[in-house]
């Protein structure tokens, strides 16, 4: 059976095609770079994501903080990363590269602080 | 008495090598490049209260992949540039929105301590550039509140903690729709569908399916927003189906029932104090026609990225900015930059280049984007019918902007150069 | 508790607020009443924004008669009140021997009318004054002009308010009950009690004449769309072009914002329903098909936005259009003046029309001068408009007219903090908006409309869902993204 992909490392997002038979990968054709047969293999066996959100913070110039995942954590995790990104509150002033929470819901991944917020 | 003196003393001519307008990505990629090059005499002005641009709402990660090998979110690129600006010493003064700029490279700032006037060798337009409204596009229908391009729904987010909606229908698949399309439905909006007109899709396919497939979000190609429903704020829009000329087909309108109607319906340069100077603009980019040095048609005055032309990534805005920095430091230093009387012209299948002249004498990047989806296709360059230079492409798409170098040695010293796309 | 006044006048558009105005120069209780939320909001601010000179509407007719008075008052009215309005001329041109016969014709009513500064020109001279424009000749209205109805009708509204006048918005009149020589003014947010009543309800005002218990007018409604422009087609065209007009109808014109837009319209149509302002499908195409065969410079690309107006015109029972109808039926409705079919050109003939209403309640009750009384209205400082040497002044003065808000229209914090504390006590987006022009250019608010948000809220302490862009419910954020403790709810 083959099966496509759109790859999402990078901007070029490669079409990559794989061939499966009896759930074992036979080739892997159309990426540009080693990291997309990579993604693709991740892809079969455990789809992961990276999201970014914000978090509030109190006393700020800004009422909210960007923040970002260090690592792709597995797809269905998600929206319990979110839940959890919901509920941290910074205060003022909050510099990038903070981590707010490690290893969030249990994945290597950490919610960093990805902007400078100063002190209103 | 000394009221007066003291405005005398304000509107004094602050002189400068190089004056920046914008301290978005390429404004502070200039500014590095300039002092990089022994330009030590210049500032860059931006009109918002920091650095950065409109990286600072851009939160999502996939920044900077190709210029430093790892996934950052918009505000940690620029803050790599800010970080650089501000460890070289290199002034910048926010709060500075730029109102004026003439043809002898006359720049008036306002800030809130007065007004500034420059007089700059060298002027680097560096602005950016703003969204495509429903206005632009004359969306039949009722004028409810509810209606948002991408970017105001992402500064709203980002920004000011405000939720824009909850029942969304996005008019548009350029990059910033479908990113707020994710960002909406993380923040537990409900995105209904993703409508294009065209018959493929304005972003990059890596979004359509990080930020579309993954969240179940139909992207429907062919297909607009016929009407737009509500009194006072949005209750609905109609979409329909449209044919090869992108007219509504009667009979497959499609009500939605939502209270946000996002619009990612395409980026234009920050053109305005371009046409005040009387800088000649490209109907093609809406930006500036430049040489191959990123000069305008004002000596002195140079301009790359988004005003320029609009990028799809930012690495490449950085490129392009410090490209600029380097002709017009050779500007500021020799007063001049190389003669470009040679015309580039857009032929078959080929949406605009980036630059629209050149000189023949040296190697140039040339930017350009096609115009419609194509396999396995040849871009080439012409001159006086013969092939000066060729890229082949296993894809062309029109959402990604192509690059490569020509290189001087097959150019003629006279004769325009007309590129085009050659499906295999 | 009712609220009691002298005299209540429904509705804040152009004319009520006209009356407003001219009715605070006497010792009297006035209240207005508006259903929007807002000045302006109708007919008034949806229009060609032309000021006439008079010529076009048939002799004798109120409408001639308040207009050319109107033209003749216009620079002092903008002396006194400080609104945009620039005397720039117009042309109406023809190509057919009927045309220059109805131009004639035009010309001779004009005269009649009192309208001074009316001229035949040949294609020469119309070249010479509006390049491009397709037309063999042309009549010349020199006195004809442009102006901001929307500033207008404010600066009228804000000084009959600095003079006294009440205004209370979204308070639609539902009822009308009479009692012991007092009208009884029934909204929904409560009633009032007025000796008497003034019907200047606009496009509603049937519906109030019909509660005033004075039936049987035919009022039809004429929808019109138009489209702007950009400000860098201004600069082409330095006064409105019209077409040869008919007694009825105008015909599509180019016109020249006082702002340098262009709008392209109107392309009147006949309607039943009076609050539908959207723009249809084929209206854009055909506005601009029509209007390049005047004036060629129109391009998709240049287009900002669309906008719809609609004109009461009162019509007899052959659907013939009626002069506006000003009535005291002292039998049927005592100290009630009923203003029917308030069309075009009510905006140039607001003032006048406003002093004819006053002498009818005069002929009925003497009112005593307002001492008081201050003719003059001072505007929000526009800072794009203003020299270097002002501009540097007004920063000196106060920082936030260094500050930009708007880049497209170059409109400083100074000036929308101004327009949010407006006299009226007006909040809505809009309101900003029309007051200053945020959010008008290029890019719509794309880049502003969030910090005007913004400062809505700080300035006027709002919850962020209860900032709205126009008319109530049409709320801009539906709340804070994030809050404090939001997993517990």
């Amino acid at each position: 059976m083959k099966r496509k992909f759109t790859c999402i490392v990078c901007p070029n997002g490669c079409e990559i095609e794989a061939d499966i038979e009896k759930d074992q990968v036979v080739s892997i054709t159309g990426q540009g770079c080693p990291r997309g047969r990579q993604y693709v293999l991740q892809e079969l066996t455990a789809p992961a994501r990276t999201i970014a959100s914000s978090v509030l913070v109190r006393g700020g110039v800004l009422p909210v903080a960007s923040v970002r995942l260090t690592k792709p954590v597995p797809k269905d995790m998600i929206f319990h990363v979110m839940d959890a990104i919901r509920n941290v509150v910074l205060t003022a002033p909050v510099s990038a590269g903070t981590v707010v929470l490690r290893g969030v819901c249990g994945t290597d991944s950490d919610v960093i602080v990805t902007k400078n917020v100063p002190a209103a | 008495m000394i009221a007066e003196k003291e405005f005398c003393a304000d509107t004094e001519l602050i002189r400068k090598d190089a004056v920046i307008i914008g301290a978005g990505p390429a404004g502070l990629a200039a500014a590095v490049q300039l002092y990089k090059q022994g330009i030590r005499d210049l500032v860059i002005l931006e009109r918002e209260e920091e650095p950065g641009g409109i990286l600072r709402q851009c939160i999502h990660d996939g920044f900077g992949l190709g210029r430093f090998g790892e996934s950052l979110s918009g505000p940690e690129y620029a803050r790599i540039f800010i970080d650089e600006v501000e460890k070289l010493g290199i002034p910048y003064e926010t709060g500075a929105a730029v109102t004026r700029l003439t043809k002898d490279r006359l720049v008036q700032a306002v800030t809130r301590k007065g007004l500034r006037t420059y007089q700059a060798k060298a002027v680097i337009l560096a602005m950016g550039c703003k969204e495509r409204t429903r206005g632009a596009l004359g969306i039949p229908g009722e004028r409810p509140a509810g209606v948002f391009t991408a970017g105001t729904a992402q500064a709203y987010m980002n920004l000011y903690n405000r939720m824009p909606g909850r029942e969304v229908v996005i008019l548009g698949s350029g990059d910033i729709g479908m990113i707020m399309a994710r960002r909406l439905t993380l923040e537990g909006a409900h995105v209904q569908a993703v409508l294009e007109i065209m018959p493929y899709p304005a972003g990059l396919p890596r979004n359509i399916l990080q930020c579309l497939d993954d969240y179940n979000i139909p992207l429907y190609l062919r297909h607009t927003v016929t009407c737009i429903h509500g009194k006072s704020r949005l209750t609905g829009v109609t979409a329909a189906q449209v044919d090869g000329q992108r007219r509504p087909i009667p009979g497959t309108e499609k009500e939605y029932s939502c209270d946000t109607l996002i619009l990612s319906v395409g980026l234009i340069p920050e053109n305005k104090l371009l046409e005040d100077a009387g800088i000649v603009i490209d109907p093609k980019t809406h930006g500036a026609v430049v040489d191959e040095n990123l000069q305008t048609s004002i000596p002195g005055v140079f301009s790359a990225g988004n005003v320029l032309h609009v990028h799809d990534l930012v690495d490449f805005v950085s490129l392009e900015a410090e490209a600029l920095a380097r002709h017009a430091a050779e500007y500021i230093q020799k007063g001049d930059v190389p003669h470009c009387g040679l015309d580039i012209l857009c032929g078959d299948g080929i949406g605009h280049t980036v630059p629209q002249k050149v000189s023949g004498e040296r190697n140039f990047n040339l930017s350009l984007r096609v115009r419609k989806p194509m396999r396995g296709c040849r871009i080439v360059v012409r001159q006086n019918g013969r092939e000066a230079a060729v890229k082949t492409m296993k894809k062309a798409i029109p959402a990604e902007m192509i690059q490569f170098q020509v290189p001087a040695g097959k150019l003629d010293r006279s004769g325009a150069l007309e590129v085009s796309a050659e499906e295999l | 508790m009712k609220k009691q006044y002298d005299v209540i006048i429904i509705g804040a558009g152009v004319v009520g607020s006209a009356i407003a105005r001219e009715l605070s120069r006497y010792v009297l209780d006035i209240a207005v009443l508006e259903k929007n939320p807002d000045v302006c909001n109708e007919t008034s601010g949806r229009n060609s924004a032309v000021v006439h000179g008079g010529f076009a509407n048939p002799t004798g007719s109120l409408k001639a008669r308040c207009c050319a008075w109107g033209n003749r008052i216009m620079d002092q009215l903008a002396a006194e009140l400080d609104f945009p309005f620039k005397r720039c001329g117009k042309v109406l041109v023809g190509n057919t021997e009927e045309d220059r016969q109805q131009l004639e014709k035009t010309m001779r009513q004009g005269a009649v009318n009192g309208c001074s500064g009316l001229e035949m020109i040949d294609g020469r001279k119309l070249h010479e004054l509006v390049p491009a424009v397709n037309g063999s000749f042309a009549l010349w209205s020199k006195r004809s002009g442009i102006m901001d109805p929307f500033l207008y009708t404010t600066a009228l509204a804000e000084n009959a308010h600095a003079n006294g006048a009440e205004f209370y918005f979204e308070h639609e009149v539902t009822g009308i009950s009479r009692e012991d020589g007092y009208y009884y003014l029934h909204t929904m947010r409560g009633d009032f009690k007025t000796r008497w009543v003034v019907n200047a309800a606009g496009l509603g005002a049937k519906q109030i004449s019909d509660l005033l218990g004075i039936k049987g007018y035919r009022v039809i409604g004429s929808r019109s769309n138009y489209i702007i422009l950009h400000k860098r087609m201004g600069r082409l065209l330095p006064m409105p072009v019209y077409p040869v007009p008919s007694n009825t109808y105008m015909g599509i014109h180019i016109t020249p914002t006082v702002d340098g837009n262009v709008t392209i319209g109107p392309d009147a149509e006949n309607t039943d329903v009076l609050d539908d302002y959207s723009v249809p499908q084929g209206a854009v195409t055909f506005l601009a098909t029509e209007g390049a065969k005047l004036w060629p410079h129109i391009n998709p690309a240049d287009q900002i936005r669309t906008f719809a107006g609609i004109q009461p015109k009162l019509v007899d029972e052959n659907g013939a259009i009626q002069d506006w109808k000003v009535e005291i039926r002292d039998d049927t409705a005592p100290n009630a003046v009923n203003l029917i079919g308030i069309e075009s050109p009510g905006l140039t003939g607001s003032v006048p029309l406003a002093r004819y209403v006053i002498r009818m309640m005069q002929e009925r009750e003497t009112f005593r001068e307002n001492p008081a009384f201050n003719p003059v209205h001072k505007g929000i400082v526009r800072f794009f408009a203003c020299t270097k040497e002002e501009q540097e002044k007004l920063i000196r003065s106060n920082p936030d007219y260094g500050e930009i808000i708007c880049s497209c229209e170059e409109i400083t914090k100074a000036e929308i903090l101004q327009a949010i504390h407006n006299p009226l006590g007006v909040s809505t987006m809009t309101g900003i908006k029309y007051r200053t022009r945020a959010m008008m250019g290029g890019c719509q608010g794309g880049f502003c409309q969030a910090k005007i948000e913004q400062l809505i809220e700080r300035e006027l302490g709002k919850d962020p869902a209860d900032v709205v862009y126009s008319r109530s419910g049409s709320y801009v954020v539906t709340g804070p993204m994030r809050k404090e403790n939001e997993n517990d709810r």
